[in-house]
């Protein structure tokens, strides 16, 4: 007789719902990013250190350039490979396709993402490539000494 | 026994939660987006040395070199054995990040203020590109603003 008055018992269970919602949307995020930066910079490429560089914080309108050194050494038939996007483009076409890119997007901003060991001898196009384009700003990609 | 149960049934409702346990999945999935925030903390952040070029409309035949400021440092970098030396109007040294930095930045205290000044790095066709950098590094330390990449000489 003691328990007619107990009022129902009620679930007393915090919602997690909507947290499971935010995280899920983070980790989409993440993942995302994640891929993205995979795209954008490829892999087996040793940056230089520079003592002197600085931040960008803004990162729009970027076009990275990676030059990834071949596997058996550099000679005249072992150029870097210059790969955009994952897509190699050959040097006799980077001055057109920058000019391209130039002008789909004026304000386009070139990030060289060379390995430290390339002779200047395959870089110096590249620069000459974007002079030609009209693409004034370039950044080469470094990293903190240490 | 079976008062009780007729107590119960009467009063009081017992919730019963028929939705699946969330709590395992809140668990994993608070563990996959920590491993993601800590691995992107990981990856050093990206360091730029930032270079304006002269953008050249219509080929590298048509560059004015008489645009750029009269007073110029041509940084001539050339590989001796497995070394790269900097070679200027009185210095030369393999000691890039060091003495080329020094001297390059007495340089510029010695110039007076407000004179415009041009920089040339010209590197030879087999200098690494981290010794390219390193000398524009160095120009960077020294307040240089106008810094130009020559192409290596024909061979």
């Amino acid at each position: 007789m003691k328990i007619r008055g107990i009022k129902p018992m009620q679930d007393t269970h915090v919602n997690v719902t909507p947290l499971i919602d935010i995280i899920m949307c983070l980790i989409i995020f993440f993942l995302l990013v994640g891929h993205i930066a995979k795209a954008a910079s490829v892999k087996g490429i040793k940056i230089p250190t520079a003592k002197n560089g600085k931040d960008l914080r803004d990162k729009s309108n970027q076009l990275i350039i990676n030059l990834v050194p071949p596997t058996g050494g550099y000679s005249n038939d072992t150029a870097p490979a210059i790969l955009i996007w994952n897509n190699r483009i050959p040097e006799s076409q980077l001055a057109a396709y920058l000019r391209k890119q130039k002008g789909d997007n004026p304000k386009i901003k070139v990030v060289l993402r060379a390995d430290r060991s390339i002779p200047y001898r395959f870089v110096a196009p590249v620069l000459i490539s974007c002079a030609q384009a009209g693409i004034a700003s370039i950044h080469f990609m470094t990293r903190r000494p240490g | 026994m079976a008062r009780s149960t007729k107590h119960k049934s009467r009063g009081m409702h017992s919730a019963h939660h028929v939705g699946p346990n969330m709590t395992p999945m809140v668990d994993v999935v608070m563990v996959i987006l920590i491993f993601f925030m800590l691995g992107s903390s990981f990856v050093s952040p990206d360091w730029y040395l930032t270079n304006n070029t002269p953008a050249i409309k219509g080929g590298l035949s048509n560059v004015k070199t008489n645009a750029m400021p009269p007073t110029r440092i041509n940084i001539k970098l050339r590989v001796r054995g497995t070394r790269t030396i900097a070679i200027l109007p009185g210095l030369q040294t393999a000691d890039l990040s060091g003495e080329l930095a020094t001297f390059l930045t007495n340089k510029h205290k010695a110039l007076s203020k407000g004179v415009p000044v041009q920089v040339f790095i010209s590197p030879s066709n087999g200098v690494p590109y981290k010794d390219v950098i390193t000398a524009y590094s160095d120009c960077i330390q020294a307040r240089f603003k106008q810094v130009a990449f020559r192409p290596p000489p024909a061979q």
